[in-house]
């Protein structure tokens, strides 16, 4: 019995810690190199769950195709974004107030089509693996332990791709010094829209292998944004290994909550440790305290 | 900014330069014909067909316009990204529908608790928050929406009423009156509403608080280094703020019975963000002009139903980007070239001052541009 809660906390919590940590990656990486929040990232992340959900309900094709059909929607989605809304202010005062309102009302633009276009009920993308087996009474589906392995590959690819590739070393360069990067020819405005490109892709993926346990429906993109906001921040904005460790962190906490205190209490706990970590640590756990610039 | 800031002897308060005052800006004669137009409006519009519906309109836009501005005194003018606005409607909404409803209490003694009640909200929320930069102040304000939304629909009975909200509240007693004269009356008391609300937000921005956060915006480092109390200033303007958006939530729950879990919904929040950034953000008409705006073609597009969020969203959007100074200086600048009292040549050796007024989204654009 109590063997039983614990298993299933653990397992809750790793789940929803892979999910929260790749929602959160996207943001992060768009915060750190482009200081763009972004609050249609929730959006994004629905539009890669309903393009793999009319592949297969529509076009009648198997989730293996629909996958990668999602991520690139959104990836696509994102570069829009960047080429219609961010490109033009990048560098003007006022980028912050721009980008903000401009992704807000994206968002909402989203899910207004999306309620259009598909009707208001719980869509149902299949699985990309079934089947489930059982560990001390605790269902362990397929699906969460493919979640769980992506999640921890695709940050392995960011980190690797961040670290040891030209592109990302561009990345990191416009992230720690516009201007210098810019003196060094590095095509600042290109490198912003990969990035924001990247954010996107992750999003989608996000969204496909997560709809199978969220369902679907026009507002749904809304909670992972908000759980992969404090994500970002407790880990420190900006910082990949932040995204992880604290992805982890908060989604162990809040299934134990869950489990031993109720559903009810999972996000007012969440607020709370959130409130109390910016209290203790205002930079997150990795976060690089932000230099005070002119 | 302005001449508040531009001498500072020591240790005393500058003298505010009178010729500079923004006030000598709207003659006496607008802000007397402004306001007997609004209490005339009513007398003259019932004699029309379609009056009563104009005034229910009226109604709604001074409620709209009311909680527009007070959003607009904290993110345009505060550079605060709050989006708490809507939760803090709420809170005044559910205090005063509870108080009433539950309690038995009148309306008119109930709805005096609910901008208090948002206003502690506020103070709960800012205390943790407004020390922080503002990415947080977006985090931790929109888990708050979240929260306090699943805590109204899930929350105890008397909050909840089983998911909905509470749907029957009792309306603002007015003795006898039915149609178009409790229509009138309900008229008059969401005028005083906007019109306190109005003039304090406008003494507010026009006042060295509003100057203080103005500067805090526009470049905090620099106006923190000239002794800006960044924590106090956006604590008073975030609890001002909230003051007038919990008494309209609290207006609109007796106004219209009760208080839904809608009110939560994102197209809450858009068609408020739309008033704002349309009219022009950070500027004292904009979120005005934009209710009137938003609320207007609401009835003339009500065909388009379902695509209206759609619409919006877009709308903003494409206006945050490429025209971020939204519609309200083209009409200011009519104002001043055609209605406004001459500029004091004399005291300008300077070119006419750019009042903080129409800077329009600067933002904390000169902080974070040094990349």
């Amino acid at each position: 019995m109590h063997n039983t809660q614990l298993v299933q906390a653990v397992w809750g919590g790793v789940l929803f810690g892979s999910v929260y940590g790749l929602m959160a990656l996207g943001l992060t990486l768009a915060w750190g190199a482009v200081r763009l929040l972004n609050l249609a990232h929730g959006a994004i992340f629905i539009i890669g769950a309903y393009a793999a959900y009319w592949v297969v309900s529509s076009l009648h094709l198997t989730i293996l195709v629909a996958l990668p059909v999602g991520v690139l929607t959104a990836a696509l989605f994102a570069a829009l974004l960047h080429a219609l809304f961010i490109r033009p202010v990048i560098g003007k005062p006022g980028f912050d107030n721009a980008t903000l309102v401009a992704t807000v009302g994206l968002s909402i633009a989203v899910s207004a089509a999306a309620l259009l276009i598909f009707n208001p009920e719980y869509k149902v993308v299949p699985p990309v693996v079934p089947g489930a087996s059982i560990v001390a009474g605790v269902q362990i589906t397929n699906q969460g332990l493919l979640v769980i392995a992506a999640s921890l590959a695709l940050f392995a690819v960011v980190y690797l791709f961040l670290t040891y590739t030209r592109q990302g070393m561009a990345i990191r360069a416009v992230s720690q010094q516009r201007e210098a990067a810019s003196l060094m020819s590095i095509p600042v405005v290109r490198t912003y829209g990969v990035v924001i490109t990247i954010s996107g892709a992750l999003a989608g993926v996000a969204g496909v292998l997560l709809s199978p346990f969220f369902f679907l429906n026009p507002s749904s993109g809304f909670n992972p944004m908000i759980q992969a906001l404090i994500v970002t921040i407790f880990g420190g904005l900006g910082s990949v290994r932040g995204a992880l460790v604290a992805g982890y962190v908060l989604g162990l906490f809040e299934s134990f909550v869950e489990v031993y205190l109720g559903v009810a209490w999972a996000l007012p706990g969440v607020f709370l440790l959130i409130i109390v970590m910016l209290i203790v640590r205002p930079n997150g756990l990795f976060g690089v305290g932000e230099v005070r610039r002119l | 900014m302005s001449a508040e800031t531009a001498v500072t002897p020591p240790l005393a308060r500058p003298a505010p330069n009178e010729d500079a005052a923004p006030w000598r800006r709207v003659p006496l004669v607008t802000v007397g014909g402004v306001l007997l137009l609004g209490v005339l409006v009513p007398i003259l519009l019932e004699r029309l067909e379609i009056g009563d519906y104009l005034v229910t309109l009226l109604i709604l836009f001074f409620m709209q316009a009311v909680v527009a501005q007070s959003w607009n005194l904290i993110m345009g003018y505060g550079g605060i990204y709050s989006f708490a606005q809507v939760a803090l409607f709420a809170v005044g909404g559910w205090t005063t529908g509870v108080l009433a409803h539950s309690l038995g209490w009148n309306p008119f003694l109930s709805v005096l608790f609910a901008p208090v009640l948002a206003t502690a909200a506020a103070l709960l929320i800012g205390l943790p928050t407004l020390r922080l930069r503002g990415t947080y102040v977006v985090l931790l304000t929109l888990a708050f929406h979240e929260l306090a939304r699943v805590f109204a629909i899930n929350g105890p009975r008397f909050i909840s009423g089983g998911g909905y909200g509470l749907v029957t509240v009792a309306t603002f007693p007015l003795g006898d009156a039915v149609g178009a004269q409790r229509n009138t009356y309900l008229y008059y008391l969401a005028l005083a509403v906007f019109g306190l609300a109005t003039f304090v937000i406008w003494r507010v921005i026009h006042s060295p608080l509003g100057a203080a956060a103005t500067a805090l915006r526009d470049s905090e480092t620099y106006a923190v280094s000239r002794g800006v109390n960044q924590f106090r200033v956006r604590l008073i303007l975030f609890a001002t703020s909230a003051f007038f958006t919990g008494l309209a939530g609290g207006y609109m729950t007796h106004y219209e019975g009760g208080i839904s879990t809608s009110v939560f919904d994102l197209s809450r929040l858009i068609d408020l963000l739309a008033m704002i950034v349309i009219g022009g953000w950070g500027t004292f008409g904009g979120p005005i002009l934009g209710a009137a705006i938003v609320i207007g073609l609401d009835q003339v597009l009500v065909g388009i139903g379902d695509y209206r969020a759609l619409a919006e969203g877009l709308i903003v959007a494409v206006i945050a980007v490429f025209a971020p100074r939204g519609l309200w200086p083209i009409i200011r600048d009519a104002y001043d070239r055609y209605l406004g009292p001459e500029p004091p040549r004399e005291a300008a050796g300077d070119p006419p001052a750019e009042t903080d007024d129409r800077g329009g989204p600067t933002g904390t654009g000169v902080t974070e541009g040094g990349g």
